[in-house]
């Protein structure tokens, strides 16, 4: 009885982190439409483009390998409804909460991106092996200064557990202040990690065709599509949970709230990002990460460990 | 009709991805094409996306006469979109084979390769004409008559407004 209840819960998360990542995807596009001085797409476009590409046909190449083609959608959901169990939402307290839960997170991130280089590697056309291949370049670029800049909250606070580290800045809230450097870079390597511009050379759709997706159609794209949302939300609740641990002992009710207003801000410099860059080459891309933004996330753990040196 | 195939209908209205093809037009109606897709235009209003792979794509839109040399392409281009898709015909050229009917390199117009679900005329045909034949093979998916617009309020004002003030 009580694991039947606990699926029909997790069902419900599921479908709950479905309404949220679209909610977010249809307010990213409509902010960059009004940054763009557009009028945007209606409030229910990310639904109608869902079912659309549901009840479209699925065609799986001649070449590629069909168990792997359809199975890399099912894993990259699967991967980011498993990071989102571990991460707090309204209090301190995550679903499933454990010493280290902050790197399982960060390695949950990373099998999205791994599966949309199998998918597009699978699916064996020209253009989706460009964008397989560029998928997998950036993960190298961005990933050390994520991990980094979500470590150095995480060695102020002496703990591997993000409910700890929710605690503990929730108790000192002026050490929260110090990571500004961390969340500033956490913030650009979750756009690449997201895949949008100025990071989207995987599916540059002037150049590549599609990039990773181009084989993918119906179902199976909207797998995708969705895992991306929700990626997007579970990013977004990881840089909030980490970097701006405010107010969380305030209620169900208002924590939920304020939850939402922290994700908001969050995608709102996303989508600022997104509106005032373009596409770098990729290997731009790789040089601003590792020549900027690494270092920059050094510097935040310097800052961490001075600030630790100078406690004790 | 069941609510479920209602609602697909209605998914199918609201999210028409597009994918420009060229099939020897001489660019003017590509220009066109593009103008429509600008800021000004600003057709993701009516949930219209330009794809780069047919694949992702349910309406073709094609440009021009087909010349001998694309028409295997264009086939190609076509047998590659997952059904059900839809084909656009922009431009006098695409509809009919235009000035070019009857020349040695073309074949005619885009029905003389592929089924066509909708032509578009003029020379070239307008952002406005453009976004107005889409809503009305939209609306034929709502089993509208052909020269009766979809539902969509917002299709039948806002091209109208933007086309008065480009002329005015």
């Amino acid at each position: 009885m009580s694991a039947l209840l606990l699926i029909l819960f997790l069902i419900l998360e599921f479908l709950f982190l479905g309404f949220l990542g679209m909610a977010v995807e249809f307010i990213d596009r409509k902010l960059y439409a009004r940054m763009q001085n557009r009028i945007g797409p209606p409030w229910f476009q990310p639904f109608a483009d869902f079912v659309k590409l549901v009840a479209k046909e699925d065609i799986i190449p001649e070449e590629a390998n069909p168990m792997m083609f359809k199975l890399m959608p099912v894993l990259a959901l699967t991967a980011v409804f498993t990071a989102f169990l571990h991460i707090p939402l309204w209090d301190s307290t995550p679903l499933i909460s454990f010493n280290g839960s902050v790197i399982v997170i960060v390695y949950l991130l990373t099998i999205p991106t791994l599966t949309f280089f199998l998918g597009g590697w699978h699916s064996t056309s020209l253009f989706s092996m460009i964008g397989a291949v560029r998928t997998l370049t950036q993960l190298f670029a961005y990933e050390v200064p994520l991990l980094l800049s979500v470590l150095a909250p995480a060695i102020l606070a002496h703990t591997w557990s993000i409910e700890e580290m929710s605690e503990f800045y929730s108790k000192n809230p002026l050490f929260a202040l110090t990571n500004a450097i961390g969340s500033i870079v956490a913030m650009i390597a979750l756009q690449g990690k997201l895949e949008r511009v100025p990071f989207d050379m995987p599916e540059a759709e002037t150049e590549i065709v599609g990039g990773t997706f181009t084989e993918y159609s119906g179902r199976l794209l909207a797998m995708f599509r969705l895992a991306i949302d929700m990626e997007t939300v579970v990013g977004a609740s990881l840089i909030v949970a980490v970097f701006l641990p405010f107010g969380l002992h305030s209620g169900p009710l208002i924590g939920f709230v304020l939850y939402l207003a922290k994700i908001l801000l969050v995608i709102l410099l996303l989508a600022l990002l997104r509106t005032v860059t373009a596409r770098l080459r990729i290997e731009q891309m790789v040089v601003f990460c590792w020549k900027y933004l690494a270092p920059a996330a050094l510097v935040q753990i310097i800052i961490s460990l001075t600030l630790n040196w100078i406690i004790k | 009709m069941s609510w479920l195939a209602k609602l697909v209908t209605w998914a199918r209205i609201k999210s028409p991805w597009i994918i420009h093809f060229n099939s020897g037009a001489c660019n003017a109606c590509d220009i066109e094409i593009v103008a429509s897709l600008t800021p000004r235009f600003d057709i993701e209003r009516f949930g219209i996306l330009l794809k780069g792979t047919p694949r992702h794509a349910d309406v073709l839109v094609c440009s021009g006469p087909v010349t001998r040399q694309i028409k295997d392409r264009l086939i190609r281009i076509y047998e590659q979109m997952p059904e059900p898709k839809f084909v656009v015909a922009v431009g006098t050229c695409s509809c009919s084979g235009g000035v070019f009917n009857g020349c040695y390199n073309v074949m005619g117009g885009i029905d003389t390769v592929i089924p066509v679900s909708a032509y578009i005329p003029g020379c070239p045909a307008s952002p406005a004409a453009i976004i107005d034949g889409v809503a009305k093979l939209l609306g034929s998916l709502q089993g509208k008559k052909p020269d009766e617009k979809a539902e969509i309020e917002a299709i039948v004002k806002k091209p109208l407004e933007a086309e008065t003030s480009t002329n005015g």
